[in-house]
Formats: C-alpha cells, structure tokens, sequence
C-alpha cells in the first residue's frame, strides 16, 4: 500500500494527463462540479457526486459505428487512452455491469475498445455524497472491491492508494507516491473502510420493494400514479450508469455516403417499443415506467449484477434529478409501503 | 406584454420559476404546461402533490387536467367573458382586497361597472361554463393566499390577445394577487430568448429595456452613444405590418433572422405572395429553412453551442453561455454578422466580443445596468430588473409599488373571435405545439429520436364527430379553410370537445397555417393562430 499527500495530487495527474487524455473533477466559477479534461485551474478534490455518470465514456451520448464513402464501409473505432481520475465506488459497478451486457452475449466491439482504453482511479467514498446514496444497500460501494487500476482512501492530509492492476501498481510504484509501511496499515485501512460503510444508511425497502416484485408483484396503481405525473423527460435514463440502451440510426451525408451512428435511448419513449404496425405493447407511461424499474430490480442478470443486488448500483440520481421525483428510492418506497 | 405594460408598467413575467414551489393555488389558462414549459410544468405537479389547489382553464384535456382541482372547458375565444365573470362574482361576494384596491390601483370603478353585466347566465351562455364552477374558481381564486396566474399563446394568439392579458392583469390587481411572492401574473415566455429579444429592442417601437423611440431623451441618449443624428422617432413595422406591406409592394426588402414564417405565420399563402414579391431578401438562420431556400442571401449563423452571449428567459434571468465548439463552415455569431453589415454599410461597430457589446447594453439600459460579464460568469444568471453591480436582480415585479406607479384596471368587453363557425366551416380548429417538436421543425425534425417519438402531422377530433363523420384514428383527412386545405391522418379522442380540431404547426408536409387566420390584435398585431373556422372531410 502506499500514501500520497493530497497537495501532490493535482500536480501527479497533470503528469498522467500529458501520457492519457483525463477526466477529473473541476470546480466551474460558478460552483458547478463537473467531471472534464484535467486543467490544474479548476481541478478540485473537494466535490460530491458529479450530475452525470462516467458512462459516456465507455457508450458516448452519439457515436458513429461506421462510415460509407461512395459505398464502401469503413469501421469506426475509437481509440483514445482515457483516464477516469476519482470516479465512486457506484459508478465503477455501474461500469463493470454496463461491460458484463455488452460482452455477454456478444462483443459489441466499441464498448471493449473503450473499456481496454482506459484506466480507472477510484475516489472511494468516507460517507455519502448526499441523501439519496444507498450503495450499501445495493453493495455497489462505498469502496470497490475490483475493477479498478488504482483507488484512493481519505486519510486526513493523505490519500492512501490501493493498487487494483499491474497498471495501476506501475503508477503508484513511484514518487510523490511513499510507501505505507506503519505495522497497522491493514487494520487502519479496514477502520477506515468501516466507518465510511457504517455512515451510509441502508434503505431496507429496496430489498422488500425486489421480494414484492419477485413474488406477487405490485399493485397497478403504483405505476398508474408515477406514470400520470412522468413528463417524459428521459432524465433517469440519461443519469443512470447502468442503463444502456441506444437508437441506431443513419445519417447520409452525401449521395451513396453517410454515417451509421448510435445515439443514448430511453425505454420512457413510446417510440422505444412502437412496432412498425403503430402497435405498442408498452402503450402507456405506467407501463413504461415498470418497465424501467422492473428491469432494475426484478429482470437483472445475475451474470451482470458482479456481485452487486441487483440492476441498480444506487449512485441515486434518479432521484436526485427527477423532475417529479420517480427515483429508484422514491419507487421502491411506494412499492414496499404499498402507498397507491 | 402590451397588455402588462398598460396595466403594471412592466411586460414580463412578475414572479420567478422557483416561487411555483410554495404556492397556493395555481390559475391557468392557454398554457400546456407539462408539454411546453414541462420543467415549470413538473413544479406545479410537485406543488399539487404537496396540496396547492390547480385550476385549470383549458377546452381540451391536457395531461395538467388529471391534476386540477377544477378543470373548467371554455368555448374557443370567450376568456375575456369568463373573467369578467369571475370577477363580477369576487365583487359581489365581497371578496376582493379592498385595501389593496384602495392603496395601489386606479380605475376600480369602471372595472366594477363594466364586470357587473357578466352575470354568471350572461357568462355561461357565452362560454359554456356552468354558473355554479365559474363560482367555485372565483372564490378559490379570491380566498386563495398566494395564488400565481400563469398563461401563453393560448391567450395571446388571439384577436383579443391584449384585452385577454390586461383582463387578468385587472383579475390579480382585484385580488391584491400582484407584488408578493408566489402571485402574480406569470406569461410563459415560449423561446429560451424571446424575453431577452424584446429587452434588447427587438420590437418596432422601443430600444433596449423598452425605452420608447418616441422618447427624444432616450433618442438623444442612443443618437450621442452611436454618434449618429436622426434616429427614426415614429417606430416600425411588426411581422404582420411588414407582411402587408410586402405583398401590398410598399416594402422592397426584408431581412428575417432566426424564424421561418414560410411555415410559422398565418395564411401562408398570403405570406409566399408577399415574400416573393420582395426585391431582395435575406434570411439568417442555422439551417436552410423554407424561407431561406427562397431568398436571395443567405447567411449561415452559429447555433448556440457555438457562439458565446447571454440569453434572457421567461423569469427575466440574463444567463451567460460559453461557445462549447467553433462554428461549422462559413457560419458566424448573429453578433458578428450584424457588426459586419453595420461595418460595410458605414457604421463602426468595432466590438471586439460580446463582453463589449454587455458593457454597451449596461450604459444604456437602466435595468440591466447591474448585470455585467464578470458577474454573470460568477453564478447562475442575473434577473432584471438590476440597475447597477451591487444590485442582487429582482425576484419579483411590483413590490411596494407597480413599476408605473398606481397599478390601473383596464376593463374590456367581451369581443367574439374574428371567425366563429358557421354552416359550412363547422368546426373550430386550434392549434398548438407538442412536446417532442419545437416551432416549425427546422431542428428537432433533424433529430432521429424525436422524429421517432413524434413522426407526423395529427389533427385530434372528438369520438361524436368522428363517428358522425365516419373518421377513424389514423383515417387521411383534409381540413379546408377559407384559405386552403391540407390533408393529414387524424386521432379520434376525447382530449379536444365537440366541434373542436386541435392540430400542431411543426410539420411543414401539412402547414396548418395554410389554414390559419391572419386577423390579428390590433394592439399587439399577434394573429388569431390559435383558433379558426374549417370543415373536415375524410379522404376516400
Ligand atoms: S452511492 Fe456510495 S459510492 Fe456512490 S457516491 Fe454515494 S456514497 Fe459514494
Ligand atoms: S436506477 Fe437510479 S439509483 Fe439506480 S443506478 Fe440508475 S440512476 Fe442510480
Ligand atoms: S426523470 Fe422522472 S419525469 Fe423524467 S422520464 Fe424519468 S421518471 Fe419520467
């Protein structure tokens, strides 16, 4: 294990920013925390959890598949070394579930290469970001247990690194990076981790909300009021790391040339299930909304959940962000306690 | 906004987008909220929720209509009678602010005569609503503590457009509902610019911060800032003024930036004659409209990820935005096609950012003296007005006083719409917007998901008529006005009333406003879009 001192921080992902191109958090002047390409202006250590996942990352918001020129094709792959600097716990499961799907099944060749692009520097959380963080619940955080090259502990004026590949050991092998060689170095670190699970609240209706759906189901009415008052936005899609579906669609630029491209798409959209024939299984707001739910907690895949409860890594942004509050812990709370 | 102005002195939004959250009661009418302002649309829904009162005033059942407390379906083109209505009721109940009254108005007594013969038979007989909800909204409206009038197109696309706003105007003043928090009168502004557009002069007869051009002191202000003599003091033309003038050939030359009224405005068969018989044409806009296809220049302008300025929204909050990548091509900032054409045509308007043409704007607009670049880029935008730097921006309009001094009541009659059905066009079609298209679709139809979402033209009609008609759901149908026809598939549903059409005007395949009135306000000059006669027919 090994220590930095948080002073040294901005100065050694500067360095790494000269070999990978890196997202880190920047504080705007206006008080906005996004995640953007390091600049040692605004690159910050004291923000929450950023609005967006680390998602477009790995499935770009648009991206184009392959281009025809004249008629002849040509594969777009996109290869870029990226480093993710102090992404969560949750969203390091949201991208380890997000790249079980894309290889299960099938290579979707786009997702690996961005996967095998890039290095992953966890920021592990010492207690939740805000109110509506329930990775304890979901066993997606607050620190990770794999999957990432390097993560970083909160000691006070240190950071403590953990190595979690033979890339990441090759980062930290060297200065500002010091060895942590104190007799107690585990037991400190496994205190710290206590504390930091200990200070995120379980929020025991996701598990009663799963047994519900798993057995009787719910009632109708819970989907029939949350779909009322949907406006449609697609917000808790967008926000949510472990959502992944998109549209493909053809851009033709020219005569005989064009781009197929595939873009982020939502299972809130009508359009997202209408069949050619106008027909829609899912006809209805209520319907689409159990949809999107049900996936989460009822129609996940053990394969994908690696080790987590289920489909949702409990980053809480649905519920920070929905305009009309339809989050996952707002859904499970209505499902649990049989409120509609 | 003329409307406003008579009445308080200022025509904008009174309230602000976060003081929906603690009110008590929201009164709406001619805005279909979730679908056009769905971000505001979404606090009302919280707010009910969280037990504030909705009344809804809306002929068709719009999705806010599952959450009113009272959803009340006039007939087309009567609000100004409904109003009257209410406040006649408030009156004679006694239940009116009469210190407010006193204190802050002017003009109560002719408000009362006028709004005593709209007795609640006079009032049903013309809208169509029954006398004991007119009584049941008036006296919600009236007991109500903080209560917010919010409203649109739906009430000023109309020939009576300007008496429709000064008649809620006359509604809150009655009910002392102006110059609090969470009350006012709240006009959803429909661009994410259009406020800041008519701010910065963007109308015939004002400069920047509505200074009047017939006002020689502003006129000598803008004459010594620009070095110039002689500004024109009488004003100009509006859109419909200019259309007139076009196809009468007493304007030769027209230069349209940022709209396509090939599609947008009314009668648009009278719009080509009057555009093609311009000299020279020029139209600027991010993409090749229909109106641009027809013009002799055009000018390729940035989109707003590419251009860095400020934007003014519906709560009067001045928001800077930052260029995210460079324009494409040979496209510019409008900013800096316009000082080009001033530099060519003489003029130096040696800017060298829109940081300059801000300093500019705070030295001539008293109120948005205050809201300078370096604190714009230091939070989240300013709201005007906001005179000079230590100025925090205005939250609400008309605090202790209106803006004009004494608030004053502007009581109008009740005027019928410019069309109204007859035997052979019998129904009334409206129009309006959906939530997955914007305008006439010059962007959003670009954009694959929302084409997806929201493919093609529909024009609702009730399941009687459909049935008396034998029109079923996705049947071709053609719509005919005195003005032309269109043919599009039609959505049998009870959202719209009897003898109501409802379509959109976003598919520029079936240009509803090949149908579409161009009478308009005389005050405003907005045309009727949102209501006229046609007959439906279903195509064999
Ligand atoms: S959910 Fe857990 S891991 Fe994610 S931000 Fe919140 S505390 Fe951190
Ligand atoms: S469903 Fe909501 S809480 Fe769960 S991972 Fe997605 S955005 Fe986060
Ligand atoms: S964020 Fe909320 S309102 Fe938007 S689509 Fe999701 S559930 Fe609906």
């Amino acid at each position: 294990m090994k220590l930095i001192a948080k002073k040294d921080v901005a100065a050694v992902v500067g360095t790494w920013s000269k070999t990978y191109s890196v997202l880190s958090p920047c504080m705007h002047a206006s008080g906005d925390c996004v995640f953007d390409s390091f600049d040692a202006e605004t690159f910050t250590l004291e923000y929450r959890k950023p609005p967006m996942p680390p998602k477009s990352s790995f499935l770009p918001q648009n991206e184009t598949m392959f281009s025809v020129e004249n008629g002849t094709f040509t594969p777009v792959i996109h290869h870029e070394k990226t480093l993710l600097f102090g992404i969560r716990a949750c969203d390091l499961m949201g991208i380890l579930q997000a790249r079980s799907f894309y290889s299960r099944d099938m290579d979707d060749v786009y997702h690996r290469s961005h996967a095998e692009d890039t290095l992953i520097v966890v920021h592990a959380c010492s207690w939740p970001q805000n109110e509506t963080c329930f990775c304890t619940t979901v066993h997606s955080g607050p620190y990770a247990h794999e999957g990432f090259d390097i993560q970083l502990f909160d000691m006070g004026t240190d950071f403590l690194a953990e190595a979690g590949s033979d890339a990441g050991r090759a980062m930290i092998a060297t200065e500002p990076f010091r060895d942590f060689d104190v007799e107690d170095a585990a037991e400190r670190l496994s205190r710290v981790k206590h504390m930091a699970h200990n200070s995120i609240p379980i929020v025991s209706e996701v598990a009663e909300a799963m047994d519900i759906l798993k057995g009787t189901g719910t009632n109708e009415g819970v989907w029939e009021h949350l779909g009322r008052k949907c406006i449609t936005c697609g917000g808790c899609v967008y926000v949510c790391p472990t959502c992944t579906c998109f549209n493909v669609v053809d851009r033709v630029t020219a005569d005989a040339s064009g781009e197929r491209m595939r873009t982020w798409d939502t299972c809130l959209y009508a359009g997202f299930t209408r069949e050619a024939s106008g027909h829609n299984p899912r006809s209805s707001q209520a319907s689409r909304l159990r949809r999107r739910h049900e996936h989460k907690l009822l129609h996940y895949s053990q394969t994908d959940n690696r080790g987590a409860l289920c489909g949702c890594v409990g980053c809480g942004r649905c519920s920070d962000y929905c305009p009309v509050h339809i989050g996952t812990l707002e859904v499970v709370k209505a499902i649990a306690e049989h409120i509609y | 906004m003329a409307g406003l102005a008579a009445a308080f002195g200022s025509g904008a939004m009174t309230n602000s987008i976060n003081e929906f959250d603690d009110a008590d009661l929201f009164f709406i009418i001619g805005s279909n909220t979730t679908a056009q302002h769905p971000l505001i649309g979404s606090r009302i829904i919280n707010a009910v929720e969280r037990g504030s009162k909705l009344i809804l005033f809306d002929p068709r059942e719009i999705p806010l209509a599952q959450f009113a407390t009272l959803h009340l379906r006039q007939n087309f083109g009567t609000d100004v009678a409904l109003l009257n209505g209410i406040m006649n009721i408030i009156i004679q109940e006694d239940l009116h602010d009469r210190l407010y009254v006193e204190g802050r108005t002017e003009g109560f007594e002719e408000l009362k005569k006028l709004v005593g013969r709209y007795t609640p038979k006079v009032v049903e007989q013309i809208t169509g609503i029954r006398s004991s909800e007119l009584y049941r909204a008036a006296v919600m409206y009236a007991q109500a503590d903080k209560a917010m009038i919010i409203y649109a197109m739906g009430i000023t696309q109309h020939v009576t457009g300007t008496d429709n706003v000064k008649t809620l105007a006359n509604l809150a003043m009655l009910t002392g509902h102006v110059g609090r928090p969470s009350t006012g009168v709240n006009p959803l502004r429909g661009q994410n610019n259009v406020q800041g557009a008519c701010d910065m002069g963007g109308l015939p007869g004002v400069f920047t911060g509505y200074q009047r051009v017939g006002d020689p002191a502003a006129v000598k202000k803008f004459e010594d800032a620009w070095s110039v003599s002689g500004l024109n003091t009488k004003g100009g033309l509006t859109i419909t003024g200019m259309m007139e003038a076009a196809h009468k050939g007493t304007l030769k030359a027209m230069y349209i930036m940022g709209e396509n009224p090939l599609v947008s405005d009314p009668d648009i068969t009278h719009v080509e004659q009057a555009l093609s018989n311009l000299d020279f044409l020029v139209v600027q806009d991010i993409f090749l409209s229909d109106t641009a296809a027809l013009a002799d220049v055009v000018l390729p302008a940035a989109s707003f990820a590419e251009k860095e300025g400020t934007y003014s929204n519906t709560e009067r909050r001045v928001q800077l935005a930052r260029a995210a990548v460079p324009p494409p091509g040979q496209a510019r900032s409008d900013w800096e096609i316009i000082a080009g054409l001033c530099s060519r045509l003489g003029l130096a308007a040696d800017y060298r950012g829109p940081a300059d043409i801000m300093k500019e704007i705070n030295a001539l607009t008293p109120s948005y003296g205050g809201i300078t670049y370096s604190r714009l880029s230091a939070g989240h935008g300013l709201q005007w007005p906001c005179p000079n730097v230590d100025h925090p921006g205005t939250v609400f309009l008309h605090r202790e006083q209106f803006t004009k001094g004494k608030g004053s009541f502007l009581p109008c009659e009740f005027k019928p719409a410019a069309e109204t059905p007859d035997d052979e066009y019998d129904f009334t079609l409206t129009t309006g917007r959906i939530y997955f298209q914007y305008h006439t679709g010059t962007m959003t139809r670009r954009i694959d998901l929302l084409e997806r979402e929201a493919p093609e033209p529909l024009v609702e009609i009730n399941p009687e008529d459909a049935k008396k008609l034998g029109i079923r759901s996705n049947d071709l149908v053609e719509l005919e006005s005195r003005r032309g026809s269109i043919q599009l598939k039609a959505e049998v549903t009870p959202r719209v009333p009897k003898r109501v059409l409802f379509t959109t005007f976003h598919f520029r395949e079936a240009p509803v406003n090949r149908l579409t009135n161009s009478a308009f306000d005389p005050v405003a000059e907005i045309p009727e879009l949102k209501g006229c006669s046609v007959k439906i027919r279903r195509c064999s």
